[in-house]
């Protein structure tokens, strides 16, 4: 049980750790682009979004990095959750005020065409495995197996 | 307890971390963004379900005077009573709350080819730029938004006509 307990975290792990980075570092390559997409849902103003569209990929990216090291899981999967909380919020608006855009969660570049409502599902199933991942963390010894890993 | 507050602290730090180094990566467009030198940022897909993703661009104060001299349509999207109490001289009333009567009226009077701006009551207001969004998709080419709005114009002892200036 305890095995499979450790498969699921890390697989869990692995999953997040390779979304978010994915995620974060396609956005990297055209931040104008994406602030267009953050523009899109037409929450902030002009300048807030080409300042989210230059900070948030490199959280994503950086969080992503941690759990995929498997250091500092606990705080990045916060951070991971905190956002997407706050993209679930955003996705909720968009799809109250019927908005139709596309979700810009991964390609900035276009070519994704994920409608809003798409998009709140699969933030649903990221929601899940961050939620899973901490509750396994917290279970017992599934981490790197030593007393020195880190949160 | 303790730990939960480590981890959220932890947190943090990672968030600024991030968010330093994208500003660093990124400083001159943040910088441009926040000067105003930059258009607003346009996504360039394709709309999902056919609706038009073009937004209005940003005037500052002294493009909307230039607009004036160049005979743009200045347009107040505040309320009818607002714009009795004030308005930009020469601005013309389409208030964003009675926008779907007063709209067909608007589009048989101004040409879709002048340069339009918007205003409101400033940069808590969204009527603007709603409407901005409104006029963009009712075929209007050339449409911004003043965000400033009839305080920063007001404050600015530029012209203004109404019962209480």
């Amino acid at each position: 049980m305890k095995n499979m307990s450790r498969i699921v975290y890390h697989l869990a792990r692995l999953i997040l750790a390779l979304v978010f980075i994915y995620a974060g570092a396609v956005k990297t390559q055209d931040v104008v682009a994406f602030a267009g997409h953050v523009a899109a849902y037409q929450i902030l103003p002009y300048a807030m979004n080409y300042l989210v569209a230059s900070t948030l990929p490199y959280v994503e990216f950086l969080a992503g990095i941690l759990l995929l090291l498997n250091v500092r899981v606990r705080p990045a999967l916060v951070t991971i959750g905190g956002m997407t909380l706050v993209f679930m919020v955003a996705l909720t608006s968009v799809l109250v005020r019927d908005l139709g855009i596309d979700c810009g969660c991964f390609d900035p570049g276009g070519g994704e065409n994920v409608t809003a409502g798409a998009a709140l599902l699969r933030d649903v199933g990221l929601m899940a495995l961050v939620v899973l991942t901490w509750w396994l963390r917290n279970a017992g010894d599934v981490g790197r197996g030593t007393r020195n890993e880190t949160s | 307890m303790n730990d939960l507050k480590r981890i959220c602290l932890e947190a943090c730090v990672l968030i600024a971390f991030g968010t330093l180094f994208g500003l660093t990566l990124n400083y001159q467009l943040v910088m441009d963004a926040f000067s105003g030198q930059l258009a607003p940022p346009q996504c360039e897909t394709e709309p999902v379900a056919g609706i038009t993703n073009a937004l209005p661009l940003p005037a500052m104060i002294d493009e909307v005077q230039q607009a004036i001299a160049f005979e743009g349509v200045v347009v107040d999207a505040r309320s009818p009573e607002l714009y009795t109490m004030g308005h930009i001289d020469g601005a013309v009333s389409l208030p964003m709350v009675e926008i779907d009567a007063a709209l067909p009226a608007f589009l048989e009077k101004i040409a879709k080819d002048r340069a339009i701006v918007t205003y409101c009551s400033g940069f808590g207001c969204p009527d603007s730029f709603d409407l901005g969004v409104r006029l963009i998709e009712s075929g209007y080419l050339n449409v911004r938004v003043f965000e400033g709005g009839y305080p920063e114009w007001r404050d600015a002892g530029l012209p203004v006509t109404g019962e209480s200036r």
